[in-house]
């Protein structure tokens, strides 16, 4: 007896019921696209500011030496000084004694000096008036950030606060 | 002239849906992947507007530790929706502190700086002396970790 059946024409078909899983799948997008949240375009400065009194220098002895390869005792603590205008801009902007004109200079000048410390933190002391407004300070400290800057530390204008 | 019979299998129309369900199942999957249940960043509350600094880099994880506090344009502490007075805002960084230098005590951990992370929420248009004054009121109560929220770029 032969166990082989003889195929006749072509196989038959086998329905696949696409449309209930169709719908299943449908409902799922729904409820993704309805629950769905942009990401958020928040982003963070960390700061460390140690409750024992920090070792950074006082105003006005701190002062940006000029980077040079052949100072070993390169200064690693540096005062960025800002002057705001009564809107509470920026008026002008120091590093140690020299002037810088904007924060894309300050940012290049403190990652030339980063760069020439071979690895050494770079730690700044942002001295900045009480009516400059918190938008400029936190573009100072996200450049600062930015720049490879290790720590920074806030205080008023003349006075250091812990 | 002879009529063609509908539904013959000849000329049934066929829609084709594979196609559709591939580009259906990559939605679900794009989707699913960014997914994020909770209506609400921790800590926001709809009278403070974050400053925008382009230059921020994004930081690390947050660890499970850490404070949300926010301070209004007019400079003053927003916690839990309660806006604090300058005199309630330093009492209520000495209760923060406390509370956990009390569960360090108990735990037998160095109770001297705290672990916390304080998540600052300052508005844009508060001073930048408001904002020093608050984390040194923090730091002396024992905080040392902050993280200062800023926008990449202008929220639509």
């Amino acid at each position: 007896m032969s166990l082989r059946r003889k195929r006749t024409g072509l196989p038959e078909e086998v329905p696949f019921p696409v449309t209930p899983f169709l719908d299943m799948a449908f409902q799922l997008l729904a409820f993704f696209i309805l629950t769905f949240r942009p990401p958020s375009n928040e982003l963070r400065l960390d700061l460390y500011l140690p409750t024992a009194a920090a070792a950074l220098p006082q105003w006005p002895q701190a002062t940006a030496k000029a980077p040079s390869l052949d100072d070993p005792d390169l200064e690693t603590d540096l005062v960025v000084a800002v002057r705001a205008n009564p809107d509470g801009s920026i008026g002008n902007l120091k590093l140690g004694d020299t002037a810088v004109t904007d924060l894309s200079s300050l940012e290049a000048r403190l990652t030339r000096y980063r760069s020439v410390l071979s690895g050494q933190p770079l730690r700044i002391r942002l001295e900045a008036p009480d009516i400059l407004r918190y938008e400029e300070a936190a573009k100072l400290i996200a450049t600062c950030s930015r720049a490879g800057v290790s720590s920074v530390k806030l205080s008023g204008r003349g006075e250091d606060l812990p | 002239m002879r009529r063609k019979v509908r539904g013959s299998s000849s000329d049934r129309f066929e829609l084709n849906l594979t196609p559709l369900l591939d580009v259906v199942l990559q939605l679900i999957t794009f989707f699913m992947m960014l997914v994020h249940f909770g209506s609400r960043i921790e800590g926001q509350t709809p009278s403070v507007h974050l400053p925008i600094a382009a230059a921020a880099l994004p930081g690390a994880d947050l660890g499970l530790d850490r404070l949300v506090v926010a301070i209004d344009r007019e400079g003053r502490l927003v916690v839990a929706d309660a806006v604090l007075d300058p005199v309630a805002s330093a009492r209520w960084w000495g209760d923060q502190a406390k509370v956990r230098r009390d569960a360090r005590k108990a735990l037998g951990g160095n109770a001297s700086e705290l672990p916390t992370t304080v998540v600052l929420r300052a508005d844009k248009d508060a001073t930048y002396g408001v904002v020093r004054k608050a984390l040194a009121q923090a730091q002396r109560s024992g905080f040392a970790r902050f993280s200062l929220i800023v926008l990449r770029e202008d929220q639509p």
